[in-house]
């Protein structure tokens, strides 16, 4: 409100955010597991064979837009380089394109799952000093949700490294002697379940603390706020695309960007909202992302720059996080 | 970030500030306060260099669903986050402030969570807000089970203090922490901010605040946290010369109380720092009623004078054999 009286400023007090440019729709091709991999070519044929109508139906839902509008699409496609190495990106990649291309799909950027683990490095950058890392900045961007009668003075139980969506069960007494007193068991709850609760508990991460594994569906979550455009690193953009036009893939995961852009003529990478066609197998994972995605404070300011910018252009995104996500479980796939 | 009072706006402002002494020897420089500050990774600590060293932490989210304190009973269930944030003036003085917005009314059933997660520091009624026994309520104290918004800043300020890499615990004095507990609701158009300022027992202070409507909850948060540091400034020197036994030997006894504020607290003294110049009539009329600048210059004075006569004591007592 003193804006236009303010006669003087300090750039250290007023921090800035990095804006990223948006398409409508950021749709997620498939995800395979490094087994699925090993199986060969006819194995990616069949997946993307699949994939296809799906696509193309994703494609004509986007919408409604503004008459004249070209809906801004891109494909994108994630590699699990972080649980398990079977093959190398030279090896892997050319035939994961060539099947796509088969079934008339494009991959237009290509990401790797450890990018959403480690710091990420700034375009053109191989050092990752002072970068965070990106799984464990989203960890502490977790709000979690509270069950009714949570006052402020008594937080939300958390347990370290897991998330619920409502409240667990309390601890049981094991003794016999407590038991045969009759102990009544009570039943955890989905907080704002409808009727009856579906109640999940998540867990986010294993091991050590200094050396710990991230779980599956916590890097998911990351990587879709990633597509999002909903991170930042102190202001910074991250997963920022790497143009890889035409070229050699190396023998070395960690020497490819985490993100990269195949296809010059592609729409941008970060999206308003977001669909993914995944095999069924991977439902509970997703719902598990859903369940994490509802407890993510996102940058203030990165939230209001989606919002403008949608607004500005006639596009109608979801207020809430996890309502711009979307999928498609596809039979046979 | 709509202001107080506007269309779409919060009705309603409230907020706690506790201030203390950082539990260091020395005041910290500014590097070790950034560190102190980063309760994220991934965003900045805002620091500002003039006209004094402020540094400001991101806010941290506690969701809540319970019911507001109010006056005269009224169920008003709120469901949402409360936001929170700490601050290091000079390095010197800890303060952290636990603040939430309230819009006049809200759905009548509590949303997914996600809806009140784009809504940071916002506690959404079910139903109506009823905004002044909210405000009394809020005023005089949270019944059990009610919001606790005070233990909130405390965790807060617990999470800082327990940072044992960067804190010795060997403060150079002892002082009393303060709780100041405010409320803002939008002023009549035309009319200028106001204040109605308490002094309570135990440290507690009680700030009842008239803003310009559009004015920014953080930016009525800062004006707070002006007034707490000062209040807890002047509290505090008040109190180290309150029955200051002068002439009762030589002097030790008053260096040992006169020196840690000359080190540490004397140059905190700078009113309105950073308040919006909108919200300045507020200061005006605690300086008029109460006249904290005019006690604070005059103990400062004390406190020179004071020294001043003890060196002239004490090097009279080494010329004379």
């Amino acid at each position: 409100m003193s804006g236009a009286e303010t006669v003087f400023r300090e750039t250290s007090a007023e921090p800035r955010t990095e804006s990223v440019p948006f398409s409508h729709l950021s749709l997620e091709l498939g995800h395979l597991y490094m087994e699925d991999f090993v199986e060969g070519p006819s194995r990616l044929r069949r997946h993307f064979a699949s994939v296809r109508p799906w696509v193309d139906a994703a494609r004509a839902g986007v919408g409604p837009l503004p008459a004249g509008r070209r809906p801004r699409i891109s494909t994108c496609f994630l590699i699990d380089d972080y649980f398990s190495r079977l093959s190398t990106p030279a090896e892997l990649i050319p035939p994961l394109l060539a099947a796509a291309a088969e079934a008339g799909l494009t991959i237009d950027y290509l990401a790797r799952e450890s990018g959403c683990a480690s710091p990420s490095p700034a375009p053109g950058e191989a050092a990752h000093r002072d970068r965070t890392e990106l799984a464990e900045a989203v960890l502490h961007r977790l709000v979690e949700l509270p069950p009714p009668g949570s006052n402020g003075f008594r937080p939300p139980v958390s347990r370290t490294g897991w998330l619920t969506n409502g409240r667990r069960a309390p601890a049981q007494r094991t003794s016999a002697a407590l038991d045969s007193t009759g102990v009544v068991w009570q039943p955890p709850g989905e907080t704002g379940a409808r009727g009856h609760s579906v109640f999940m508990d998540v867990e986010l991460w294993s091991g050590p603390e200094e050396e710990r594994t991230w779980s599956c569906a916590f890097l998911a979550s990351v990587w879709q706020l990633v597509r999002l455009g909903l991170l930042r690193d102190n202001g910074r953009a991250v997963m920022t695309p790497t143009d890889w036009f035409d070229k050699e893939f190396p023998a070395e995961w960690d020497a490819l960007p985490p993100v990269l852009k195949l296809n010059s003529a592609a729409d941008p990478f970060t999206a308003y909202v977001t669909c993914s066609v995944l095999p069924a197998r991977f439902l509970p994972v997703e719902h598990a992302v859903r369940v994490i995605l509802d407890q993510v404070h996102v940058e203030d300011e990165a939230v209001r720059m989606v919002a403008e910018r949608s607004a500005g252009e006639g596009f109608t995104v979801p207020a809430g996080v996890v309502d711009r996500t979307s999928y498609v479980f596809p039979p046979g796939l | 970030m709509t202001g107080l009072g506007t269309t779409g706006g919060p009705a309603l402002v409230c907020g706690e500030v506790r201030t203390c002494l950082l539990p260091t020897r020395d005041a910290v420089d500014e590097r070790t306060a950034v560190e102190l500050l980063r309760l994220r990774a991934d965003e900045r600590v805002r620091v500002s260099r003039h006209p004094n060293r402020h540094a400001v932490s991101p806010d941290v989210l506690t969701g809540v669903d319970c019911l507001l304190p109010t006056a005269n009973g009224t169920r008003v269930r709120a469901v949402g986050t409360v936001a929170a944030r700490a601050v290091l003036v000079e390095g010197r003085v800890l303060q952290s402030t636990a603040y939430f917005r309230a819009p006049a009314k809200g759905p009548d059933r509590r949303q997914p969570w996600g809806y009140y997660l784009v809504r940071p520091g916002t506690l959404v009624p079910v139903g109506r807000l009823a905004e002044k026994p909210v405000t009394e309520g809020f005023l005089t104290g949270h019944r059990s089970g009610e919001l606790d918004i005070g233990s909130v800043a405390e965790s807060l300020l617990a999470r800082i203090s327990r940072r044992h890499r960067f804190l010795d615990y060997d403060t150079p004095l002892t002082t009393a922490d303060t709780a100041l507990r405010w409320t803002a609701a939008p002023a009549d158009d035309g009319e200028a901010a106001s204040l109605r300022f308490t002094k309570a027992d135990d440290g507690l202070r009680i700030v009842e605040l008239r803003l310009p409507r559009g004015t920014a909850p953080d930016v009525a948060a800062g004006l707070c946290e002006d007034l707490a540091l000062h209040d807890w400034l002047l509290s505090t020197v008040n109190d180290k010369l309150d029955g200051l036994r002068v002439g009762a030997d030589d002097g030790t006894a008053a260096l040992k109380v006169l020196r840690p504020l000359v080190d540490h607290l004397l140059h905190l003294w700078m009113p309105q720092a950073r308040v919006d110049r909108a919200l300045r009539t507020t200061w005006a009329e605690l300086e008029e009623d109460a006249g904290y600048s005019r006690q604070w210059h005059t103990l400062a004075q004390r406190v020179r004078d004071q020294l001043t006569l003890l060196h002239l004591t004490r090097r009279d007592a080494l010329a004379t054999p």
